[in-house]
């Protein structure tokens, strides 16, 4: 995995992109959202920033065992 | 258990010359997998290892096993940039990590085995005179505790390690230092080696290519683990799995505070005597720890790769950013190749300090959490988490490292980070 | 060409490398190895060569352990040998040998315990390590390219050319590495034709075809690694990092033939210079017309070995033998056939199911002896120069390894090829184990027009091109002569590392079963030619050992780069000063002109003072400092964050994100506020200006901005998705000049004019004015970071010098960072150092915000009880006790009866010339943080222990009359 293709932008070096978090599952606590991580071995939920690029924020589906990214999409509707 | 390995020395080697063939024995292995352990420690990584040994030693507990899914110190231990150090802030983490450093300091003689401790000085530079604050911040801490440490001005540091006077004006140029001279490296594989041989010594059996993969529990309580091997019973359960933290908590059913993200490091060819300690160097957004290994290669490591992962394969723009600062630091290293570069799967924490607790269960506990500062600590948790397994309570040393910390408060946040490992 | 070794000069041919003009030049003696200080000559030819490692050029500015095969020749050419002292020749640690028994595999772990390591760690040091540590920077930064191509090929040998040949026919773009200087890779040593050309002439036939169809050919340029799409190639012209260049290739398709590495067989004494791999004597007498030896002794367990014999003797030098370890027993080929008979007609001995159990000689090899496999008691000693082995190929499949790809074992090559690849990568020829030059060159075709299809060319890649040469090697795997257990500690697998049989054997032992095992515990294969000889042998021999087949042992893994790879390749251009982009006020020329003492602070450049008022930045400091309270200075906040935050939703967007609300700010007024990060610690403060209903400016720390906006954005698009609002860093679309003190006021109005005169004197605390000035945007806000009366003027650019030089001459003297942290320090404002990450809102006094009760971000887990207990730190300030002592940031705070429990610390402190006297800010324990405690300032690192006394934050006018007036 060393790129990402932004619904906007298309595909981009990874190094464009930044990481924010995983997410919590739904109905989580406060504190669990901020705390604790699901660790799910081949399916990971996440937000990642454009911020080099359109800077949209993505969610991001991935198997971070494989680095395979399995979906991707605008959040927020990419303005600006 | 396996025939004793010979007690090591210079004698012992001019022996076995004599000796010939069948003088060396396995330093561990041999042992086979029984019905049930008083207590099973999960990876026999070298936090894995130190509990066994010091629950054989230390507590006298005489079933105990490690089980390991690939090999013996195959995991982190093998895979760090071999830097031991106690120079942390917080009182919490200094106390831990200087018991760690004064058992590496005779670790070697303990465990009869040559784990090269070096106390050649870690000096973690300032470039500017706020970066001195925070590290006058730490060192007072440190001294406060009775820890070695001094601040060293910009001539202090150049005298200290001259070979940074090499450098023209850097784009981020030093300001001064702190060094802890006890701080240094060990030899990372003999680690792993050492402590399985010594528990294999008192009967801990190690056993590889065993893969837990759940816990079986009866009225509450952890009756063993489940196995590609079969069931195994156990007394007691310790997970020291590292980068699999986050998984032993899913298969808990427990959603833990850490996340897994990969730590790259390298090694280039080896050369002549250069650098004489660890330098750590931490320009804006970046950050480089490099040191040389006995064999003469520059050993380098740099911050994390920015995301969670398990693929053990690290970023290139990632180490562009780590050699990039090594070189900033130290020029010369420019004509140096790479030899081998390899990534570690850290567990990191939301506090960015390490977790020995419970886990769920009364007899299943966790001993990780490591983020990067694992192998320095490996002599520190072995005896620790020793303690807490083998009478219930957790001893002083790592009370406040418990896994409730996060919702009560308690934070052990060094670096100010907060829950985002990757500022961790 | 002359050229110095180890301080002898020589000629040498040009096209020569060093390894070919030394052994032109009757040089044989080439290095030394790291543990027993051996005598070493010339293995291979390739970057696998492990003995002769050179370090070239002049001291401080040397290049070390540069292999000497693949150093180009160049006038002048300074090299060294490595590991001896004090000359090649006579090395006085290789009187080590003695001990080999001792030096056993892992011996350091069992000894030098006592006293301790460190006893023994210096002299250690300076034994290992391989060439002479550079002293200072010696190359430049090479050039970065970034390459699309449809297919990139790796390698250009048979597979190679045939692969890109095939691609670009089909259409595609190509792209074709060859880490050598000329194509060919192993094609121009057979007397091979390929469509019934020479060898030599396809190849100059596919490089012009390639060329006409617009492919670009690199060579001397290895592939590094790859995965995911993308491939790093390293190209170094001549062999000597300096002119090096690096490309960045993204291929739709990558296909790997890069060839297979020749192996060597070990024997007792194998590693004495003249025992060598049989491919690279060949390729130095046919390229560079160097005869290894006249009387040569050819050992190995294929084919080949016969064909390469009878070269020799086509060459016009008689190998004494060739000793094939197979039994006779194999089918003879028409080649086979043709090559035997040449030797026979020569005279050559010819052995089969023979072995070379061992060589004779120190500097150089005398004989050989050699036995039958079934008898090894019968042996015979055969006078020869030197021993030309070869083992068999292991493929170079490393770049196919990544990305978690499995091996697969061929039997009948003895080696490894990649099980399986991932759809952008394939791999062919010697490199996928075909050994045979037809069946290299068609797979490698085969490949290229699949891989162009694959990346969408249309066209076909026409007929294969039909080439003979020798047939398969039928190769049968033998890795070791027969020895005694006491010669195996001189069978050598890894000669780089001194590893040998003995050591393989002791590993086992020892218990380090597993190749991975095996590896660490002996050093097998990790020295700078990275396994690429010893590696694959150490493998077979291991098998051997432990009674299993080489395919059950595996290979250990392989890990990027499979080349070394230069530091300064890696980095580029981002050394020295580019390490991080740099970013410049609009005043940067200006105090750089007039005396500004300027310093890093994050990517920004800042004046910390200026000269004229100090020698230093402590005298500095006090003085400009001083003058702003006595009078008023101008200084440069142009690196002030500024996020610009628009739309319908703006005000109510803003209140969910801050402690206080931004929707009770009135238009042209403005509010300090302070925002948290989810955990409730405080994340950054800054004043928000409201500069329309639906428009606001929020500031943030200084090289914040980055930051803040994506905080700002993530919550905006993944939390409140539909909130209207626009968002944007314009940072550096504003410079920003601060005049403050008693006289700012007056000055403004003299550098701005009547108009602006009047508009400033009516601006309230906190106000702002937004007009034209000088024909451009400009905004004057009334707000304080000093304590004092002062005005925050915000600019384009362009402006900025003449407005600040305008506020200089209307009685402005500027000042720095310095004055304004003492400034900031006598009435208690915050900066990063109180707000590190650590701290809560309450902890830093912000208790009125909190009352408020407003739920934005981070409020929820502020509810936590270890933020109410006594141990949490408060924010205060201190003094010393008796109003002299200097006390500095970072030092500790205790109870004089509890000296080693540290109750906070000094965040930031400054001497006062307003009080004439040091003053700080600290965060203390609750417990102990009432005003009036005493308690002791504990600094051990740079003095001692001060007692202090805990007084509040704001240390210079607590009404803050000043900054109203």
């Amino acid at each position: 995995m060393n790129r990402l293709v932004c619904p906007f932008c298309g595909a981009r070096e990874l190094e464009e992109f930044l990481f924010h978090k995983t997410l919590p599952e739904a109905g989580a606590s406060e504190y669990s959202a901020v705390y604790e991580r699901t660790n799910r071995l081949d399916d990971s939920l996440e937000h990642w920033q454009h911020v080099h690029g359109c800077r949209a924020w993505l969610e991001v589906r991935r198997n971070p065992s494989s680095g395979d990214v399995l979906e991707i999409r605008m959040i927020g509707g990419g303005r600006n | 258990m396996s025939a004793a390995s010979p007690r090591y020395s210079a004698w012992s080697l001019l022996r076995a010359r004599l000796a010939g063939e069948g003088f060396w024995q396995p330093l561990w292995s041999g042992a086979r997998l029984k019905d049930g352990y008083d207590v099973v420690v999960v990876g026999a990584g070298g936090h894995g290892l130190a509990t066994a040994y010091h629950l054989a030693r230390d507590h006298g507990i005489k079933r105990v096993a490690v089980l390991e899914k690939r090999l013996v110190g195959y995991g982190n231990v093998g895979r760090n940039t071999t830097i031991v150090r106690s120079n942390y802030l917080l009182p919490e983490n200094h106390y831990f990590y200087e018991d760690s450093l004064r058992r590496w300091e005779r670790l070697s003689r303990d465990l009869n085995y040559n784990v090269m401790y070096s106390p050649r000085g870690v000096l973690d530079l300032a470039l500017s005179d706020g970066e001195m604050i925070g590290l006058a911040r730490r060192g007072n801490a440190m001294r406060l505790a009775g820890i070695d440490a001094e601040l060293l001005d910009r001539p202090g540091v150049m005298k200290f390690a001259p070979e940074l006077a090499a450098a023209g004006p850097r784009r981020f140029d030093i300001v001064g230092g702190l060094l802890q001279p006890r701080g240094g490296t060990v030899r990372h594989d003999a680690v792993a080696w050492g402590y399985a041989r010594a528990a294999s010594a008192l009967g801990v059996d190690i056993i590889e290519d065993c893969e837990v993969q759940g816990v079986r529990t009866a009225a509450g309580v952890a009756t063993g683990v489940e196995t590609t091997r079969g069931f195994v019973g156990a007394g007691r359960i310790v997970f020291a799995v590292a980068g699999h933290t986050g998984a032993v908590g899913r298969m808990l059913g427990l959603n833990l505070p850490v996340e897994t993200h990969l730590l790259q490091a390298m090694v280039t060819e080896p050369i002549k005597p250069l650098i004489g300690s660890v330098l750590i160097y931490v320009p804006p957004h970046g950050e480089v720890y490099v040191t040389q290994s006995d064999r003469g290669g520059v050993v380098m490591g740099g911050f994390l790769d920015g995301f969670p992962s398990y693929t053990r394969e690290g970023q290139w723009y990632r180490l562009e950013d780590v050699v990039g600062a090594a070189v900033a630091l130290l020029p010369q290293i420019a004509s140096l190749r790479i030899l081998r570069h390899w990534a570690g799967t850290n567990d990191m924490t939301m506090d960015g300090s390490f977790i020995i607790d419970r886990l769920r269960h009364d007899n299943v506990f966790l001993n990780g959490g490591w983020c990067y500062g694992g192998f320095k600590a490996i002599p520190a948790s072995g005896a620790a988490c020793a303690t807490f397994v083998a009478t219930g309570t957790a001893p002083d040393l790592i009370r406040a490292h418990n896994l409730g910390r996060f919702a009560s408060g308690h934070l052990l946040d060094e670096r100010g980070g907060g829950p985002f490992p990757v500022r961790q | 060409m002359r050229f110095s070794f180890d301080g002898r000069e020589f000629l040498g041919q040009r096209g020569d490398t060093l390894a070919s003009a030394l052994l032109a030049n009757g040089v044989t003696l080439l290095g030394r190895s790291v543990k027993y200080r051996r005598p070493r000559g010339l293995l291979a030819l390739g970057p696998e060569e492990p003995n002769a490692l050179m370090t070239v050029g002049e001291t401080p500015t040397v290049i070390p352990n540069v292999p000497a095969p693949q150093l180009v020749l160049r006038d002048g050419l300074n090299a060294r040998s490595q590991n001896r002292w004090p000359s090649l020749r006579f090395d006085v640690a290789s009187l080590l040998q003695a001990g080999g028994g001792f030096f056993g595999a892992g011996f350091y772990y069992k000894t030098f315990i006592w006293p301790s390591w460190r006893a023994y760690e210096g002299l250690i040091r300076n034994l290992a390590g391989l060439g002479e540590a550079p002293g200072a920077a010696a190359i430049p930064p090479p050039s970065i390219e970034h390459l699309a191509c449809d297919v990139l090929v790796g390698g250009g040998g048979a597979a190679g050319l045939g692969a890109a040949l095939a691609a670009a026919r089909a259409g595609a773009s190509v792209v074709l590495c060859e880490r050598e200087p000329e194509l060919g890779g192993e094609l121009d040593f057979e007397t091979a034709t390929v469509n019934g050309a020479s060898a030599s002439d396809w190849i100059g036939a596919v490089r012009a075809e390639l060329a006409g169809r617009g492919a670009r050919v690199l060579t001397d340029a290895t592939v590094i690694g790859g995965s995911d799409g993308l491939v790093i190639v390293h190209q170094v012209p001549g062999g000597l990092a300096g002119r090096d260049s690096m490309y960045r290739v993204r291929p739709r398709r990558f296909v790997i033939a890069m060839g297979a590495v020749e192996r060597p067989i070990a024997f007792t004494d194998n590693d004495r210079p003249g025992v060598m791999l049989l491919g690279a004597a060949e390729r130095l007498m046919v390229r560079y017309g160097v005869a290894t030896g006249q009387r040569p002794l050819v050992f190995g367990n294929h084919d080949r070995i016969y064909a390469a014999a009878a070269r020799l003797v086509g060459r016009g030098i008689r190998p004494v033998a060739v000793i094939d370890t197979r039994a006779g027993a194999t089918t003879e080929s028409a080649a086979l056939a043709r090559h035997r008979s040449v030797l026979e007609r020569a005279g050559v001995l010819c052995l089969a199911a023979h072995a070379v159990l061992s060589v004779d000689g120190r500097g150089g090899v005398r004989a050989a002896t050699v036995a039958p496999l079934r008898t090894p008691g019968a042996a015979r000693r055969i006078e020869c120069d030197c021993v030309l082995v070869s083992g068999g190929w292991s493929p170079s499949v490393h770049a196919g390894l990544h990305e978690g790809g499995e091996r697969r074992y061929l039997e009948g090559n003895g080696a490894f090829i990649a099980a399986s690849q991932p759809e952008w990568r394939l791999c062919a020829g010697a490199a996928n184990g075909a050994l045979e030059l037809a069946a290299a060159l068609a797979e490698g075709f085969a490949a290229g027009e699949r891989a162009a299809r694959e990346a969408g060319a249309a066209q076909g890649a026409g007929p294969v091109p039909v080439a003979s040469g020798d047939p398969e090697p039928r190769l049968v795997p033998f890795w070791r002569s027969p020895a005694s257990i006491a010669a195996e500690k001189r069978q050598f697998v890894d000669l780089q590392n001194d590893v040998t049989v003995a050591d393989l054997r002791q590993a086992l032992a020892e218990g380090f079963v597993d190749i991975e095992h095996v590896k660490r515990y002996t050093t097998l294969g990790v020295g700078t030619e990275q396994g690429r000889t010893g590696g694959a042998l150490g493998a077979g021999i291991l098998a051997e050992l432990k009674g299993e087949t080489l395919g059950s042992v595996g290979a250990s893994r392989t890990r990027p780069p499979y080349h070394p790879l230069t530091l300064a390749a890696i980095v580029g251009h981002r050394a020295g000063q580019q390490l991080r982009v740099l970013r410049r006020t609009p005043l940067h020329e200006w105090h750089e002109a007039n005396g500004g003492v300027l310093e890093p602070a994050e990517f920004w450049m800042r004046t910390r003072y200026y000269r004229a008022n100090g020698i230093d930045a402590f005298a500095a400091g006090i003085v400009e400092a001083d003058r702003v309270r006595k009078h008023g200075g101008v200084v440069d906040g142009s690196t002030l964050g500024k996020i610009e935050v628009a739309g319908a939703d703006a005000a109510r967007y803003l209140d969910r994100l801050y402690l206080s609300k931004a929707s009770t700010i009135k238009v042209g007024r403005s509010k300090y506020m302070v925002n948290l990060r989810e955990d409730g610690m405080v994340l950054d403060d800054g004043i928000v200006l409201r500069l329309a209903e639906d428009r606001f400016l929020a500031t943030t720390g200084s090289g914040h901005a980055e930051h803040m906006l994506a905080h700002f954005e993530r919550y905006r698009d993944t939390e409140w998705s539909g909130a209207e609002v626009a968002l944007a860093n314009v940072t550096e679309a504003w410079g920003v000049i601060v005049a403050a003190g008693p006289a700012s006021r007056a000055a403004l109005g003299a550098a701005l004019g009547p108009e602006w005169t009047a508009r400033i004197g009516q601006l309230a605390h906190m106000e702002f004015a937004d007009g034209m000035h000088g024909g451009a945007e400009l905004r004057v806000l009334r707000a304080s970071f000093s304590g004092e009366l002062a005005f925050e003027l915000h600019c384009r650019p362009g402006l900025t010098v003449g407005l600040w030089q305008g506020l200089v001459e209307a009685g402005l003297p500027p000042y720095g960072l310095e004055a304004l942290d003492i400034l900031r320090v006598e009435k208690g404002y915050l900066v990063g150092s109180e707000m590190n990450g650590q701290t809560t809102p309450g902890d830093l006094g912000m208790d009125g915000l909190l009352k408020l009760g407003n739920p934005c971000v981070g409020v929820a887990l502020l509810d936590r009880p270890a933020f109410r207990e006594p141990s949490r730190p408060k924010l205060v300030g201190l003094k010393a006790t008796d109003g002299k002592a200097v006390i500095l940031g970072g030092a500790q705070i205790t109870r004089a009866s509890a000296p080693s429990r540290s109750l906070g610390y000094i965040t930031s402190s400054a001497y006062s010339p307003a009080l004439g006297e040091w003053i700080a800010l600290a965060l203390v324990a609750r417990s102990d943080a009432a005003e009036g405690m005493n308690l002791v300032a504990r600094d051990p690192l740079r003095g001692g222990d001060v007692p202090v006394r805990v007084t509040a934050p704001v240390h210079f006018d607590p009404g803050a009359e000043r900054m109203k007036s």
